[in-house]
């Protein structure tokens, strides 16, 4: 049996963090990214002619002396992925019908993700945050770095309410350096904050990736009596009949999702829904998958070499 | 079925409610914690479609809880006419027990009482034995159940009747504790067949706040014996009593005369200003300017009025402004002054502050209460017939001669006495003619350093004053010297005191109606101490006490009081009663007992105001539980209290039905057990149906497609 596949309730009675990510990663191991950055290294790729604004650092002081003219000399990067991970630690991730809470769900696919980037060489950090940022570890390839990571993750940090902009605008600080974000939260915050955070984000180059989890009671209203709703965050209550109100419910969250999709293919960012019952593997699968497909596709932007 | 509350109905109103609860969806109660409530609209709880009601057996456990609840709140009670006395025919004993206090000559009570009382008559069966006790102060048989039962069958109720038409109402106070003592031994007295057999007491009374209940309280009450309590209301509720205060003891005697009164309202009556003023006998209602009083209903004034200065015969305050006038007049006589009248017969000499005489007039001072007199009476001449004739106690202190002996004598045997307190042996004769005892001789004795008294006979009259451990010790008084007796005591002669030597100090010897007291030692300064100690001057009053001499009337004499006659009378009194009645008194007879209000005359000088109990002036009803909280078997069954208008005769009052029966106490039990109940079926129910999760799969969410 394919262990990528191991059906999500199974995976999460994992207790150790750790092991559940090897479980998932062991399926599939396989480079399948290309770096984003053109940095130092060997490889010549290409000259470009100087532009004013153009590190002089870069400036072929020898074609210069030969021809008298400025170019810049472009190199392949072959440095490894920079990859942070910015987790949602808030108390609406607390939320789970399906045996295990979003959270969980979360943390596993994020050490996961860690593991398997790790694996590959690529440099890994953690943002979580919850209304504000709660912990930073930069993104770093050293031996012992993972351990870190993973016990980062899995302490169980006492959520309050999401402020996902101000999280986001604050990772944008802390996040100069050109890599990956992943976004992993149920972004369940208004669309129209988000967008210039975002914005900011991409403005700054990384490459940004949102996965959204939702526990499948959460995105189908499947409660069948009614109840006091009490809601995770603020403790407002509110007495809902779900038979009455799933309609409404799911029309609201479809045109939520709707706008996230919308936001995302603006700021070029992928976004990938998830359903918390869904099994890990494939979900890690596909994330991967549509990373490579899109760093294929993409036509890289012609940068200035030698950026790191 | 009625009810005593029956708004308390409106209770039941409140079933609505978990039928309401019911059909309202049962899931309020759910809590359910959700990421965001961003998407979710509130909806109301709402009526369950189906307009069927759910769990109907826990509906009904509820809804029969409230209106149990709300039905015994309502205080329900089956009204149901009480059976007649025996209506099984077992034979009753029935004693009628009827208030003839004064509070009865209220307006209409006694007419009533001797109606009611005749009712109870009548209805006696062949069978039935009656017996009729009057009551007041004490009290009396009218008729007995031996008499009863002596009379022929057919004439034993107009007997009865007519004895109770011969009743009426005297002065008196009530003690109503000590008549049901008596009723309850009478009703067993002469008892033939103690089987099967009724005992009541039926009580016809006012049953007045003023009524004496003490006797009950150390009574056991018979077991077979219940009270029947018929009481009596008058016409008009509410009654203003006056009464007559005593001055304060630190009155300023010097002070211009003053009387203070008491005026005290009962608490249900109606009106609260009232007028007091002087009067006279003939002069109607006020002699003075009225002082008004204000008096609220429960409460007491007490007013001071100054003396009728210009109406020298007022003799009574009259309360004004109370429709009850039985207890409105004061009768006011200010006390006269006693004439104490002592004689004397020694050989003092004048002014002489070491002699008898001379502590004896000090001893005797006058004031406001009394006016004393000491006759001083040469030892050698003999007195003339009349001389001793006003003094009750004649003191001799020298030896007299024979034919004074005799005198004397005589006096002692009409009544006065004589003490002999020889300061010389030389009187033995004189001792021994007064005594009528040949051989009795005296020897002048001077003990050691002084003698004491030693045994006191403190239950003699003369000692009286002293009977008590404070007053008793006699010890510090020295007698230097004094008459031993010699020869045989006459067989009546009682040794009051006896010196520590053993020789008798003080010897009483009745004569005739009076007595001879002799003093071994006399208080001369040369014999004793006595004279300068402490316990002179209460014995010198208790010798007055024994001739009579002293006795005042008392101050506040009320109704039933035996006031004390002058002592000394030779003929019968003439007692004028406030009626106009006159009574003639035997000259023996030392008191006198009076059984009305008002102003008293004994013989033509000593005039006594007698007034009414004040007990008697309390007229507000008695709470219709005080006997049965004495331990009194009360028949509330029967029992009336105020008979309500419009109710027919025999059906107890609705409060008493309703609180007899205590139906509400099964209603409250019913109610609980249906909760327990109810309880338990819903605990049942929620056990039974597992715990269903909230959760239910829906095929595909488009959420995330």
């Amino acid at each position: 049996m394919n262990p990528a596949a191991i059906d999500a309730r199974a995976l999460m009675a994992i207790r150790s963090l750790e092991l559940r990510a090897r479980a998932v990663v062991e399926g599939f191991w396989t480079g399948i990214h290309r770096s984003p950055y053109h940095g130092f290294s060997v490889e010549f790729t290409e000259y470009r002619q100087y532009a004013p604004g153009d590190d002089p650092r870069h400036i072929d002081w020898r074609v210069l002396a030969r021809s008298d003219r400025t170019y810049i000399k472009k190199f392949e990067d072959e440095t490894n992925l920079r990859c942070h991970l910015v987790l949602d630690r808030s108390r609406s991730m607390e939320f789970g019908t399906v045996g295990h809470t979003k959270a969980a769900y979360a943390a596993t696919f994020a050490a996961t993700l860690a593991l398997f980037l790790q694996q590959q060489g690529d440099a890994v950090g953690l943002v979580s945050f919850d209304d504000v940022v709660r912990e930073f570890i930069p993104a770093r390839n050293r031996p012992g770095h993972l351990n870190h990571l993973l016990h980062a993750i899995e302490q169980p940090v006492p959520g309050r309410a999401t402020n996902l902009p101000v999280a986001l605008e604050r990772a944008a600080h802390l996040l100069r350096k050109r890599g990956m974000v992943v976004l992993i939260s149920d972004f369940l915050a208004p669309v129209a904050d988000l967008e210039r955070p975002l914005s900011h984000l991409a403005a700054l180059g990384h490459d940004i990736a949102a996965i959204q989890f939702l526990d499948p009671a959460e995105a189908s209203l499947s409660f069948h009596q009614a109840a006091h709703f009490v809601d995770l965050e603020s403790g407002e209550s509110l007495h809902v009949d779900p038979d009455a109100a799933r309609v409404a419910y799911v029309q609201r969250l479809e045109a939520h999702q709707a706008e996230l999709r919308l936001l995302f293919g603006r700021v070029g960012a992928t976004w990938h829904p998830v359903l918390t019952d869904a099994p890990l593997g494939p979900v890690l699968q596909g994330f991967v998958q549509s990373r490579h497909r899109r760093g294929r596709a993409s036509a890289r932007p012609a940068l200035p070499g030698g950026g790191r | 079925m009625n009810f005593l509350a029956p708004l308390f109905l409106l209770g039941a109103a409140a079933i609505a409610a978990p039928i309401l609860f019911h059909l309202i969806r049962r899931t309020t109660r759910e809590r359910i914690e959700f990421p965001s409530l961003r998407f979710l609209q509130p909806t109301p709880p709402r009526i369950t479609r189906r307009s069927r009601l759910e769990n109907l057996l826990l509906l009904a456990l509820r809804c029969t809880a409230l209106a149990l609840v709300a039905f015994a709140f309502a205080r329900p009670y089956l009204q149901r006419p009480t059976p007649p006395a025996a209506a099984d025919g077992t034979a009753s004993r029935t004693l009628l027990l009827i208030d003839t206090s004064a509070s009865m000559r209220r307006s209409g009570l006694w007419a009533d009482a001797v109606a009611r009382a005749s009712a109870h008559v009548r209805g006696a069966g062949p069978n039935d034995q009656v017996a009729i006790l009057a009551f007041d102060r004490s009290p009396r048989v009218v008729v007995s159940f031996s008499q009863w039962l002596e009379t022929p069958a057919n004439n034993r109720v107009a007997v009865a009747l007519d004895a109770l038409g011969k009743l009426s109402p005297s002065w008196l106070p009530t003690a109503l504790g000590p008549a049901l003592v008596r009723a309850a031994d009478e009703i067993h007295e002469g008892e033939a067949d103690a089987g099967r057999i009724r005992r009541r007491v039926i009580l016809v009374s006012d049953f007045q706040e003023g009524a004496r209940l003490d006797p009950l309280q150390s009574f056991e009450w018979p077991r077979d014996v219940e009270v029947v309590s018929d009481i009596l209301r008058p016409a008009r509720p509410g009654n203003a009593a006056l009464q007559w205060l005593p001055d304060p003891p630190d009155a300023d005697r010097a002070a211009e005369p003053t009387l203070r009164v008491r005026i005290s309202n009962s608490a249900d009556a109606r009106s609260e200003r009232f007028k007091v003023a002087w009067a006279a006998q003939d002069s109607g209602p006020s002699l003075t300017t009225p002082l008004d009083v204000y008096v609220p209903p429960g409460q007491s004034r007490v007013v001071t009025l100054g003396a009728p200065t210009n109406s020298p015969n007022a003799d009574r305050v009259v309360l004004t402004g109370d429709d009850e006038p039985f207890d409105n007049i004061v009768h006011v006589i200010p006390p006269q002054p006693v004439e104490i009248r002592v004689a004397y017969i020694g050989k003092d000499a004048k002014g002489e502050a070491r002699e008898p005489l001379f502590f004896l007039q000090r001893a005797l001072p006058e004031s406001r209460r009394q006016t004393a007199k000491v006759d001083v009476l040469a030892p050698n001449g003999v007195p003339a017939p009349g001389s001793l004739a006003a003094a009750r106690v004649v003191f001799v202190t020298a030896p007299v001669p024979d034919a004074t002996a005799d005198v004397l004598r005589n006096a002692a045997e009409k009544g006065a006495v004589v003490v002999f307190a020889p300061t010389t042996a030389a009187a033995a004769p004189a001792l021994g003619r007064l005594v009528a005892q040949a051989g009795l001789g005296l020897s002048d004795e001077r003990p050691g350093s002084h003698a004491l008294l030693a045994s006191l006979d403190f239950r003699h009259p003369l000692l009286a004053p002293f009977n008590d451990p404070r007053f008793s010790d006699f010890t510090r008084i020295h007698w230097w010297r004094y008459r031993r007796v010699t020869g045989a005591l006459p067989s009546q002669a009682r040794v009051v005191a006896r010196f520590d030597t053993g020789d008798p100090a003080w010897i009483d010897f009745p004569v005739g109606r009076g007595r001879v007291v002799f003093m071994a030692s006399s208080w001369s300064v040369a014999d004793s101490q006595f004279a300068l100690s402490s316990k002179f001057i209460p014995w010198l009053f208790g010798v007055l006490d024994l001739s009579g001499a002293g006795v005042e009337p008392p101050a506040h004499p009320k109704v039933g009081d035996a006031i004390p006659l002058p002592a000394g009378r030779t003929s019968t009194l003439a007692v004028h009663q406030p009626d106009g009645a006159v009574v003639s008194v035997a000259p023996e007879a030392p008191r006198f007992e009076v059984s009305m209000p008002g102003t008293y005359r004994l013989g033509d000088a000593l005039r006594v105001g007698v007034n009414l109990d004040p007990s008697e002036g309390r007229t507000a009803p008695l709470p219709a539980d005080r006997l049965e909280s004495l331990g009194v078997r009360v028949d509330a069954a029967t029992s009336s209290r105020a008979v309500e208008p419009g109710r027919p005769q025999g059906v107890p009052p609705a409060a008493e039905a309703e609180g007899r029966q205590k139906m509400w106490r099964w209603l409250i039990l019913a109610a609980l057990a249906v909760l327990v109940v109810e309880s338990w079926a819903a605990g049942f129910q929620a056990r039974r149906s597992p715990p269903v999760s909230n959760v239910e799969p829906i095929p595909s969410s488009p959420v995330v497609a």
